[in-house]
Protein backbone atom coordinates (compact mmCIF):
# COMPACT_ATOMS: atom_id res chain seq x y z
CA UNK A 1 0.00 0.00 0.00
CA UNK A 2 1.37 3.40 -0.92
CA UNK A 3 2.41 5.62 2.04
CA UNK A 4 -0.11 8.41 1.36
CA UNK A 5 -2.91 5.86 1.18
CA UNK A 6 -1.74 4.21 4.38
CA UNK A 7 -1.78 7.64 6.04
CA UNK A 8 -5.31 8.38 4.81
CA UNK A 9 -6.57 5.01 5.97
CA UNK A 10 -4.91 5.66 9.34
CA UNK A 11 -6.67 9.00 9.69
CA UNK A 12 -10.05 7.43 8.83
CA UNK A 13 -9.57 4.64 11.35
CA UNK A 14 -8.43 7.14 13.99
CA UNK A 15 -11.47 9.39 13.46
CA UNK A 16 -13.90 6.45 13.45
CA UNK A 17 -12.37 5.00 16.62
CA UNK A 18 -12.35 8.39 18.38
CA UNK A 19 -15.94 9.12 17.45
CA UNK A 20 -17.00 5.63 18.43
CA UNK A 21 -15.43 6.03 21.87
CA UNK A 22 -16.98 9.46 22.39
CA UNK A 23 -20.45 8.26 21.41
CA UNK A 24 -20.02 5.10 23.45
CA UNK A 25 -19.12 7.07 26.55
CA UNK A 26 -22.01 9.52 26.16
CA UNK A 27 -24.49 6.67 25.64
CA UNK A 28 -23.08 4.97 28.74
CA UNK A 29 -23.57 8.18 30.72
CA UNK A 30 -27.11 8.54 29.38
CA UNK A 31 -28.05 4.89 29.81
CA UNK A 32 -30.69 5.54 32.47
CA UNK A 33 -32.37 8.14 30.31
CA UNK A 34 -32.38 5.86 27.28
CA UNK A 35 -34.21 3.09 29.13
CA UNK A 36 -37.81 3.10 28.04
CA UNK A 37 -39.10 2.13 31.46
CA UNK A 38 -38.23 1.69 35.13
CA UNK A 39 -38.28 -1.79 36.62
CA UNK A 40 -40.21 -2.42 39.86
CA UNK A 41 -36.83 -2.79 41.61
CA UNK A 42 -35.86 0.71 40.54
CA UNK A 43 -39.22 1.99 41.77
CA UNK A 44 -38.72 0.24 45.12
CA UNK A 45 -35.27 1.79 45.38
CA UNK A 46 -36.94 5.20 45.25
CA UNK A 47 -35.56 6.23 41.87
CA UNK A 48 -38.85 7.86 40.86
CA UNK A 49 -40.64 10.76 42.48
CA UNK A 50 -44.45 10.65 42.82
CA UNK A 51 -46.21 12.66 40.13
CA UNK A 52 -43.31 12.39 37.70
CA UNK A 53 -44.48 11.03 34.35
CA UNK A 54 -42.67 7.71 33.79
CA UNK A 55 -43.07 4.22 32.40
CA UNK A 56 -42.89 1.09 34.50
CA UNK A 57 -42.26 -2.31 32.93
CA UNK A 58 -42.55 -5.83 34.27
CA UNK A 59 -44.50 -9.05 34.11
CA UNK A 60 -48.16 -9.18 35.12
CA UNK A 61 -48.13 -11.21 38.34
CA UNK A 62 -50.17 -14.41 38.24
CA UNK A 63 -53.51 -14.05 40.00
CA UNK A 64 -53.15 -10.33 40.57
CA UNK A 65 -55.51 -9.00 37.90
CA UNK A 66 -58.76 -7.54 39.26
CA UNK A 67 -61.28 -6.27 36.75
CA UNK A 68 -64.00 -3.90 37.88
CA UNK A 69 -67.42 -5.38 37.12
CA UNK A 70 -69.09 -2.15 35.94
CA UNK A 71 -66.43 0.07 34.45
CA UNK A 72 -63.25 -0.49 32.48
CA UNK A 73 -61.05 -0.10 35.52
CA UNK A 74 -58.45 -2.75 36.12
CA UNK A 75 -55.84 -3.26 38.77
CA UNK A 76 -52.87 -5.62 38.64
CA UNK A 77 -49.39 -6.14 40.03
CA UNK A 78 -46.39 -5.82 37.78
CA UNK A 79 -43.26 -7.57 38.94
CA UNK A 80 -39.66 -8.32 38.02
CA UNK A 81 -39.71 -11.19 40.54
CA UNK A 82 -37.80 -9.07 43.06
CA UNK A 83 -40.24 -6.26 43.72
CA UNK A 84 -43.87 -5.55 42.88
CA UNK A 85 -45.71 -2.43 41.80
CA UNK A 86 -49.51 -2.23 41.85
CA UNK A 87 -50.92 -0.59 38.74
CA UNK A 88 -54.35 1.01 38.35
CA UNK A 89 -55.59 1.58 34.86
CA UNK A 90 -58.85 2.69 33.28
CA UNK A 91 -58.97 1.91 29.60
CA UNK A 92 -58.70 -0.75 26.95
CA UNK A 93 -55.92 -3.28 27.45
CA UNK A 94 -53.97 -4.66 24.48
CA UNK A 95 -55.07 -8.11 23.26
CA UNK A 96 -51.85 -9.67 24.46
CA UNK A 97 -52.43 -8.53 28.05
CA UNK A 98 -52.68 -11.53 30.36
CA UNK A 99 -51.15 -12.88 33.54
CA UNK A 100 -47.49 -13.73 33.10
CA UNK A 101 -47.18 -11.35 30.15
CA UNK A 102 -44.64 -8.54 29.96
CA UNK A 103 -46.15 -5.05 29.93
CA UNK A 104 -45.05 -1.44 29.93
CA UNK A 105 -47.35 1.02 31.72
CA UNK A 106 -47.18 4.76 31.19
CA UNK A 107 -48.29 7.12 33.96
CA UNK A 108 -47.12 8.30 37.35
CA UNK A 109 -46.68 7.04 40.91
CA UNK A 110 -49.28 8.22 43.36
CA UNK A 111 -48.10 9.14 46.89
CA UNK A 112 -49.56 5.87 48.29
CA UNK A 113 -47.16 3.82 46.18
CA UNK A 114 -49.52 2.60 43.47
CA UNK A 115 -48.96 3.41 39.84
CA UNK A 116 -51.73 5.26 37.98
CA UNK A 117 -51.40 4.28 34.33
CA UNK A 118 -52.78 6.25 31.43
CA UNK A 119 -51.67 3.66 28.88
CA UNK A 120 -50.66 0.01 29.01
CA UNK A 121 -48.58 -1.60 26.25
CA UNK A 122 -47.94 -5.31 25.85
CA UNK A 123 -44.39 -6.52 25.50
CA UNK A 124 -43.79 -9.88 23.89
CA UNK A 125 -40.64 -11.96 24.15
CA UNK A 126 -38.39 -13.28 21.39
CA UNK A 127 -39.81 -16.81 21.45
CA UNK A 128 -42.11 -17.78 18.61
CA UNK A 129 -43.79 -21.17 18.27
CA UNK A 130 -47.06 -22.75 17.26
CA UNK A 131 -49.89 -23.52 19.65
CA UNK A 132 -49.04 -27.23 19.36
CA UNK A 133 -45.38 -26.78 20.28
CA UNK A 134 -46.34 -24.57 23.21
CA UNK A 135 -48.82 -27.18 24.43
CA UNK A 136 -46.23 -29.95 24.07
CA UNK A 137 -43.69 -27.93 26.02
CA UNK A 138 -46.19 -27.16 28.76
CA UNK A 139 -47.24 -30.82 28.96
CA UNK A 140 -43.62 -31.88 29.34
CA UNK A 141 -43.22 -29.23 32.00
CA UNK A 142 -40.17 -28.19 30.05
CA UNK A 143 -40.04 -24.49 29.58
CA UNK A 144 -36.29 -24.17 29.25
CA UNK A 145 -35.40 -21.26 27.13
CA UNK A 146 -38.64 -19.69 28.31
CA UNK A 147 -37.76 -18.47 31.80
CA UNK A 148 -40.65 -16.78 33.61
CA UNK A 149 -38.53 -13.65 33.67
CA UNK A 150 -38.07 -13.65 29.91
CA UNK A 151 -38.58 -9.95 30.33
CA UNK A 152 -35.31 -8.25 31.03
CA UNK B 1 -5.53 -10.35 -5.31
CA UNK B 2 -4.56 -6.75 -6.03
CA UNK B 3 -5.10 -7.26 -9.72
CA UNK B 4 -8.57 -8.56 -8.99
CA UNK B 5 -9.19 -5.59 -6.73
CA UNK B 6 -8.07 -3.17 -9.43
CA UNK B 7 -10.18 -4.95 -12.03
CA UNK B 8 -13.26 -4.82 -9.84
CA UNK B 9 -12.75 -1.09 -9.60
CA UNK B 10 -13.13 -0.73 -13.31
CA UNK B 11 -16.72 0.28 -14.09
CA UNK B 12 -16.57 -1.31 -17.51
CA UNK B 13 -15.50 -4.66 -16.11
CA UNK B 14 -18.28 -4.54 -13.52
CA UNK B 15 -20.84 -3.57 -16.13
CA UNK B 16 -19.96 -6.51 -18.36
CA UNK B 17 -19.72 -9.02 -15.51
CA UNK B 18 -22.97 -7.97 -13.83
CA UNK B 19 -24.69 -8.47 -17.17
CA UNK B 20 -23.96 -12.17 -16.76
CA UNK B 21 -25.02 -12.25 -13.10
CA UNK B 22 -28.38 -10.60 -13.53
CA UNK B 23 -30.36 -13.45 -15.19
CA UNK B 24 -29.26 -15.85 -12.44
CA UNK B 25 -30.23 -13.37 -9.77
CA UNK B 26 -33.66 -12.80 -11.37
CA UNK B 27 -34.37 -16.53 -11.47
CA UNK B 28 -33.19 -17.20 -7.91
CA UNK B 29 -35.17 -14.25 -6.58
CA UNK B 30 -38.32 -15.42 -8.32
CA UNK B 31 -37.95 -18.92 -6.85
CA UNK B 32 -36.93 -17.83 -3.34
CA UNK B 33 -39.56 -15.10 -3.16
CA UNK B 34 -42.47 -17.30 -4.28
CA UNK B 35 -41.45 -20.23 -2.08
CA UNK B 36 -40.76 -17.92 0.88
CA UNK B 37 -43.98 -15.91 0.60
CA UNK B 38 -46.14 -18.99 0.10
CA UNK B 39 -44.50 -20.70 3.06
CA UNK B 40 -44.56 -17.71 5.37
CA UNK B 41 -48.06 -16.48 4.57
CA UNK B 42 -49.90 -19.79 4.22
CA UNK B 43 -48.01 -22.71 5.76
CA UNK B 44 -46.33 -21.38 8.90
CA UNK B 45 -48.53 -22.25 11.91
CA UNK B 46 -50.17 -19.54 13.97
CA UNK B 47 -48.09 -18.27 16.87
CA UNK B 48 -49.28 -19.30 20.32
CA UNK B 49 -49.25 -15.66 21.46
CA UNK B 50 -49.60 -13.55 18.37
CA UNK B 51 -51.76 -15.70 16.07
CA UNK B 52 -51.69 -14.66 12.42
CA UNK B 53 -49.87 -11.44 13.21
CA UNK B 54 -46.63 -13.41 13.36
CA UNK B 55 -46.54 -13.41 9.54
CA UNK B 56 -45.48 -9.76 9.57
CA UNK B 57 -42.16 -11.01 10.96
CA UNK B 58 -41.36 -12.69 7.63
CA UNK B 59 -41.35 -9.29 5.94
CA UNK B 60 -40.15 -7.14 8.82
CA UNK B 61 -37.03 -9.11 9.76
CA UNK B 62 -35.53 -9.44 6.22
CA UNK B 63 -36.22 -5.78 5.46
CA UNK B 64 -34.73 -4.61 8.76
CA UNK B 65 -31.71 -6.87 8.32
CA UNK B 66 -30.92 -5.32 4.93
CA UNK B 67 -31.46 -1.81 6.20
CA UNK B 68 -28.75 -2.55 8.78
CA UNK B 69 -26.42 -4.02 6.13
CA UNK B 70 -26.72 -1.00 3.81
CA UNK B 71 -24.98 1.49 6.06
CA UNK B 72 -21.79 -0.53 6.67
CA UNK B 73 -21.71 -1.25 2.92
CA UNK B 74 -21.90 2.48 2.23
CA UNK B 75 -19.18 3.14 4.84
CA UNK B 76 -16.86 0.54 3.32
CA UNK B 77 -17.44 1.96 -0.16
CA UNK B 78 -16.79 5.43 1.28
CA UNK B 79 -13.50 4.30 2.83
CA UNK B 80 -12.40 2.81 -0.51
CA UNK B 81 -13.35 6.07 -2.23
CA UNK B 82 -11.34 8.15 0.22
CA UNK B 83 -8.25 5.95 0.32
CA UNK B 84 -8.00 4.33 -3.13
CA UNK B 85 -10.18 6.77 -5.12
CA UNK B 86 -11.84 3.84 -6.86
CA UNK B 87 -14.54 5.13 -9.21
CA UNK B 88 -16.82 2.14 -8.80
CA UNK B 89 -16.85 2.42 -4.99
CA UNK B 90 -18.44 5.84 -5.10
CA UNK B 91 -20.99 4.68 -7.67
CA UNK B 92 -21.98 1.85 -5.32
CA UNK B 93 -22.10 4.28 -2.37
CA UNK B 94 -24.38 6.59 -4.31
CA UNK B 95 -26.61 3.72 -5.46
CA UNK B 96 -27.01 2.11 -2.05
CA UNK B 97 -28.18 5.26 -0.23
CA UNK B 98 -31.74 5.46 -1.64
CA UNK B 99 -32.13 1.68 -1.38
CA UNK B 100 -31.04 1.84 2.26
CA UNK B 101 -33.45 4.69 2.92
CA UNK B 102 -36.32 2.66 1.42
CA UNK B 103 -35.47 -0.46 3.39
CA UNK B 104 -35.14 1.51 6.62
CA UNK B 105 -38.46 3.19 5.94
CA UNK B 106 -40.06 -0.19 5.23
CA UNK B 107 -38.60 -1.66 8.42
CA UNK B 108 -40.08 1.24 10.40
CA UNK B 109 -43.45 0.89 8.63
CA UNK B 110 -43.77 -2.88 8.99
CA UNK B 111 -42.62 -2.57 12.59
CA UNK B 112 -45.27 0.08 13.25
CA UNK B 113 -47.99 -2.17 11.79
CA UNK B 114 -46.79 -5.08 13.92
CA UNK B 115 -46.48 -2.91 17.03
CA UNK B 116 -49.93 -1.45 16.58
CA UNK B 117 -51.38 -4.97 16.61
CA UNK B 118 -49.31 -6.51 19.39
CA UNK B 119 -47.87 -3.83 21.64
CA UNK B 120 -50.90 -1.58 21.44
CA UNK B 121 -48.97 1.33 19.95
CA UNK B 122 -47.40 1.94 16.57
CA UNK B 123 -44.57 4.03 17.97
CA UNK B 124 -42.60 4.29 21.21
CA UNK B 125 -39.44 6.26 21.83
CA UNK B 126 -37.52 3.16 22.77
CA UNK B 127 -33.85 2.73 21.88
CA UNK B 128 -34.35 0.34 18.95
CA UNK B 129 -37.05 2.37 17.25
CA UNK B 130 -35.36 5.70 17.82
CA UNK B 131 -31.93 4.55 16.61
CA UNK B 132 -33.48 3.09 13.46
CA UNK B 133 -35.31 6.38 12.86
CA UNK B 134 -31.94 8.16 13.17
CA UNK B 135 -30.55 5.82 10.52
CA UNK B 136 -33.44 6.75 8.24
CA UNK B 137 -32.59 10.43 8.64
CA UNK B 138 -28.89 9.68 8.07
CA UNK B 139 -29.72 8.07 4.73
CA UNK B 140 -31.83 11.09 3.77
CA UNK B 141 -28.91 13.28 4.88
CA UNK B 142 -26.43 11.39 2.68
CA UNK B 143 -28.74 11.71 -0.33
CA UNK B 144 -29.33 15.41 0.33
CA UNK B 145 -25.62 16.08 0.88
CA UNK B 146 -24.73 14.60 -2.48
CA UNK B 147 -27.26 16.64 -4.37
CA UNK B 148 -26.28 19.79 -2.46
CA UNK B 149 -22.65 19.73 -3.65
CA UNK B 150 -22.03 20.53 -7.31
CA UNK B 151 -18.58 19.04 -7.72
CA UNK B 152 -18.89 15.22 -7.98
CA UNK B 153 -15.49 14.66 -6.36
CA UNK B 154 -16.24 16.89 -3.37
CA UNK B 155 -19.70 15.31 -3.05
CA UNK B 156 -18.15 11.83 -3.06
CA UNK B 157 -15.73 12.76 -0.28
CA UNK B 158 -18.35 14.47 1.88
CA UNK B 159 -20.76 11.52 1.53
CA UNK B 160 -17.97 9.05 2.32
CA UNK B 161 -17.16 10.89 5.55
CA UNK B 162 -20.84 11.05 6.56
CA UNK B 163 -21.25 7.34 5.77
CA UNK B 164 -18.25 6.37 7.91
CA UNK B 165 -19.36 8.54 10.82
CA UNK B 166 -22.99 7.40 10.53
CA UNK B 167 -22.00 3.73 10.54
CA UNK B 168 -21.34 4.09 14.28
CA UNK B 169 -25.13 4.03 14.65
CA UNK B 170 -25.36 0.47 13.31
CA UNK B 171 -23.99 -1.39 16.37
CA UNK B 172 -26.15 0.88 18.51
CA UNK B 173 -29.26 -0.24 16.61
CA UNK B 174 -28.16 -3.87 16.75
CA UNK B 175 -27.44 -3.98 20.49
CA UNK B 176 -30.00 -1.40 21.65
CA UNK B 177 -32.36 -4.20 22.69
CA UNK B 178 -29.70 -5.70 24.96
CA UNK B 179 -28.16 -2.59 26.43
CA UNK B 180 -31.38 -0.87 27.43
CA UNK B 181 -34.93 -1.62 28.56
CA UNK B 182 -36.92 -1.41 25.37
CA UNK B 183 -40.41 -2.27 24.19
CA UNK B 184 -38.82 -4.13 21.27
CA UNK B 185 -37.88 -7.70 22.20
CA UNK B 186 -34.26 -8.93 21.91
CA UNK B 187 -33.07 -11.05 19.00
CA UNK B 188 -34.37 -14.64 18.92
CA UNK B 189 -32.23 -17.74 19.36
CA UNK B 190 -33.14 -20.34 16.77
CA UNK B 191 -33.52 -23.93 17.91
CA UNK B 192 -32.92 -27.11 15.91
CA UNK B 193 -35.27 -28.99 18.22
CA UNK B 194 -38.75 -29.14 16.66
CA UNK B 195 -40.35 -28.99 20.11
CA UNK B 196 -38.76 -25.86 21.55
CA UNK B 197 -39.19 -22.12 21.30
CA UNK B 198 -38.30 -20.88 17.79
CA UNK B 199 -38.37 -24.34 16.15
CA UNK B 200 -37.30 -24.91 12.51
CA UNK B 201 -40.90 -24.57 11.27
CA UNK B 202 -40.64 -20.94 12.36
CA UNK B 203 -37.15 -19.99 11.21
CA UNK B 204 -36.56 -22.02 8.02
CA UNK B 205 -39.15 -20.00 6.07
CA UNK B 206 -37.68 -16.87 7.63
CA UNK B 207 -34.27 -17.86 6.26
CA UNK B 208 -35.82 -18.34 2.81
CA UNK B 209 -37.44 -14.90 2.99
CA UNK B 210 -34.18 -13.29 4.16
CA UNK B 211 -32.30 -14.82 1.21
CA UNK B 212 -35.06 -13.75 -1.19
CA UNK B 213 -34.96 -10.16 0.00
CA UNK B 214 -31.15 -10.14 -0.06
CA UNK B 215 -31.19 -11.26 -3.70
CA UNK B 216 -33.76 -8.55 -4.43
CA UNK B 217 -31.45 -6.04 -2.75
CA UNK B 218 -28.49 -7.25 -4.84
CA UNK B 219 -30.53 -6.85 -8.03
CA UNK B 220 -31.68 -3.36 -7.08
CA UNK B 221 -28.13 -2.33 -6.17
CA UNK B 222 -26.61 -3.76 -9.36
CA UNK B 223 -29.23 -2.11 -11.58
CA UNK B 224 -28.77 1.27 -9.93
CA UNK B 225 -24.99 0.97 -10.10
CA UNK B 226 -25.16 0.06 -13.80
CA UNK B 227 -27.26 3.15 -14.46
CA UNK B 228 -24.76 5.21 -12.57
CA UNK B 229 -21.89 3.72 -14.59
CA UNK B 230 -23.56 4.61 -17.89
CA UNK B 231 -24.37 8.08 -16.61
CA UNK B 232 -20.88 8.90 -15.39
CA UNK B 233 -18.94 7.13 -18.15
CA UNK B 234 -21.18 8.41 -20.93
CA UNK B 235 -18.24 10.11 -22.68
CA UNK B 236 -15.99 7.05 -22.67
CA UNK B 237 -15.64 5.09 -25.88
CA UNK B 238 -16.96 1.76 -24.58
CA UNK B 239 -20.28 3.27 -23.47
CA UNK B 240 -20.66 5.07 -26.80
CA UNK B 241 -19.94 1.79 -28.60
CA UNK B 242 -22.41 -0.05 -26.41
CA UNK B 243 -25.20 2.43 -27.04
CA UNK B 244 -24.66 2.67 -30.79
CA UNK B 245 -24.47 -1.10 -31.05
CA UNK B 246 -27.79 -1.50 -29.29
CA UNK B 247 -29.30 1.13 -31.56
CA UNK B 248 -28.17 -0.69 -34.68
CA UNK B 249 -29.48 -4.05 -33.61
Amino acid sequence: MKPHRRKKLGIIIFIAAGLGTAIGLSLFALSNNIDLFFTPTQVAAGEVTPGQRIRVGGMVKEGSVEHDQDILEVSFITTDYNHDVRVHYAGILPDLFREGQGIVAEGSMSPDGTFIASRVLAKHDENYMSVEVKAALDAAGNTTGMPPGAMR
Amino acid sequence: MWLWFAKLGSPRWFYELSDKWLPWLYVSMLILMSVGLFWALLIVPEDYQQGQTIRIMYIHVPVASISLACFPLMAVAGTITLVWKMKLADMVAQSVAPIGAWFTGLALATGAIWGDQIWGTWWAWDARLTSLLIQFFLFIGVIALRSAIDSPDAAAKACAVLAIVGAINVPIIKYSVEWWNTLHQPASNFSIDPVAPNPPEVWVPLLVMISAVYVFFAIALILRTRNEILQRERRSQWVIDLVTREKNV
